[in-house]
């Protein structure tokens, strides 16, 4: 089976939900094919490809479609149903590379002292500490946990820096949801979830959404906040060679601190997810 | 591949990085606190990202991504990831040879660089930026020098031809100006300008317009030759 092939068989964000008003037309790309949504009365869209209607459901704060008529379902996010919690779609980032290394940018911790520079990470506070990493045999997920790092500005919420907690799921291979310290509520966790729409193996729209305990902040700044995080990520994630991300060892050299890294690397290359994997030498 | 001037050393201050490209070989070229300039393959080995997005430390590029940190030498002396692990000798882009030369950088990606000896004495003027190819940049400089009696006295010759350089002759008949071209990409070309030290500095203003109006001249014609037939 190609990486096309096994990239045929998930759901991928394709709008916000409400985006499109009842009626209202959207052009967009999936995988290399042109898609059409038309919105309708449900805050959804119908969606087509080269006219043939495609299978969509609304949740995470997002329309999602598939070009497969027998895909893996839509993986689970249970916070997404807690009382209590603010879910902010964050709007798009549009980036010139692989959807595989946008999610491994997102699973990248040791960038954050020299990319958000004052916000996830200040020098000299470096260092990354042993985490663990782990597949989830029966839920067929990559887990990274006990990671602590040095935030000055964890989150909108975040008065002075602390130490954040981290857990990274991966539930997908174009999907990543992160679990990190709630500042207000330091015995809850918020929620960070990438959603990526792989328009084709080098370009990627980037949803980011968020469930977060947080009363106080306005919906704008919160937004704001991810949005300058992720474009400061994409200034990283344009200038990265090859595009593609390489998933066989030798191309590039990791550390102890890119095991989550290196663990999904691995999961991509034994499910044959190598949709927007670079296969050169 | 020959060696390639690839910008004035005058534009790379200490702690400054640029970018260049010789054939397909993308390069960060560097010059530390010190000054000793660096030129490397464009790639840190841990993740891929462009070390001419780096920044200067001392005697050290750190790449924009991790921080990791390289020396002059190209081995990568600290991860700030693992601050007390010393990083595999092996840890280390490609470095290539570079030289500064008549006010020129100048690099070989292939084997020690060997500049062109130019004349002693020449004031750097500019880099300038042309969007059209290498035989069309030559041309438009070559043609508009002949007309151009002001600043020079028509006499062009072609001074070398890998690299290609161009001499104009000054109106008192010396080597005047040079004009040496390197083409990065296909259909970019950039053309490093050098002048004796005769001319006055309202010359030198004249002679930065004058390219500019040379540059505008050759992206017109480049344009209007790419252009569909029935637009014409």
């Amino acid at each position: 089976m190609s990486g096309y092939e096994h990239a045929l068989k998930y759901w991928y964000p394709i709008a916000m939900a409400n985006e499109l008003a009842e009626g209202q037309t959207k052009h967009t790309q999936l995988l290399g094919n042109d898609i059409v949504l038309c919105g309708n009365n449900r805050g959804s869209a119908d969606v087509r490809t080269a006219g043939k209607p495609l299978l969509v459901q609304s949740d995470y704060g997002h329309v999602w479609t598939t070009l497969s008529d027998d895909p893996h379902p839509l993986f689970s996010i249970p916070e997404a149903s807690e009382h209590g919690r603010r879910f902010v779609p964050c709007g798009v980032v549009r980036v010139s590379c692989s959807p595989l290394r946008a999610v491994e940018n997102f699973l990248d911790i040791a960038h954050f002292p020299f990319v958000h520079t004052g916000i996830l990470g200040s020098e000299p506070h470096t260092e990354v500490y042993k985490y663990d990493v782990n597949i989830d045999e029966t839920a067929d997920e990559v887990f990274a946990t006990n990671i602590k790092f040095f935030q000055p500005q964890a989150s909108k919420s975040a008065e002075g820096g602390i130490e954040t907690e981290y857990i990274y799921r991966v539930p997908a291979p174009m999907a990543a949801v992160l679990y990190k310290t709630c500042p207000p509520k330091p015995e809850y966790l918020d929620v960070i979830a990438l959603f990526v729409q792989p328009l084709d193996e080098e370009t990627c729209d980037v949803w980011p959404w968020m469930a977060l305990y947080d009363d106080t902040s306005s919906m704008a700044d919160l937004i704001q906040f991810q949005q300058l995080i992720f474009v400061q990520d994409r200034s990283i994630l344009e200038n990265q060679m090859p595009r593609r991300l390489p998933i066989d060892p030798g191309h590039e050299i990791p550390t102890k601190a890119d095991l989550t890294s290196i663990a999904y690397r691995r999961w991509l290359k034994k499910r044959g997810a190598y949709y927007g994997a670079f296969e050169g030498i | 591949m020959s060696t390639e001037p690839i910008g004035l050393a005058r534009d790379l201050a200490p702690k400054g990085v640029m970018r260049a490209q010789i054939g397909h070989t993308d390069i960060a070229i560097w010059r530390s606190t010190n000054g000793v300039v660096s030129a490397w393959e464009n790639r840190c080995p841990h993740r891929g990202m462009r070390l001419s997005h780096g920044f200067v430390r001392g005697e050290s590029l750190a790449c924009a991504y991790h921080g990791w940190h390289y020396d002059c030498s190209g081995k990568c002396h600290y991860i700030p990831a693992h601050p007390e692990l010393e990083p595999p000798s092996t840890i280390r882009p490609s470095i290539y040879s570079v030289v500064e030369q008549a006010g020129i950088l100048w690099v070989n990606t292939i084997a020690d660089a060997d500049p062109v000896t130019l004349p002693k004495d020449l004031l750097s003027i500019r880099s300038i930026t042309l969007a059209c190819d290498l035989p069309t940049a030559i041309d438009s400089f070559s043609s508009a020098a002949q007309t151009e009696v002001s600043l020079f006295n028509g006499s062009v010759s072609v001074f070398s031809q890998q690299p290609s350089i161009l001499s104009l002759s000054s109106p008192d008949g010396a080597d005047g100006i040079f004009i040496l071209f390197q083409q990065p990409y296909p259909h970019r070309v950039v053309a490093h300008v050098l002048a004796n030290n005769l001319y006055q500095a309202n010359d030198l203003i004249a002679l930065s317009r004058w390219c500019e109006s040379v540059r505008r001249a050759a992206e017109q014609n480049t344009q209007s030759s790419n252009a569909p037939a029935s637009s014409l």
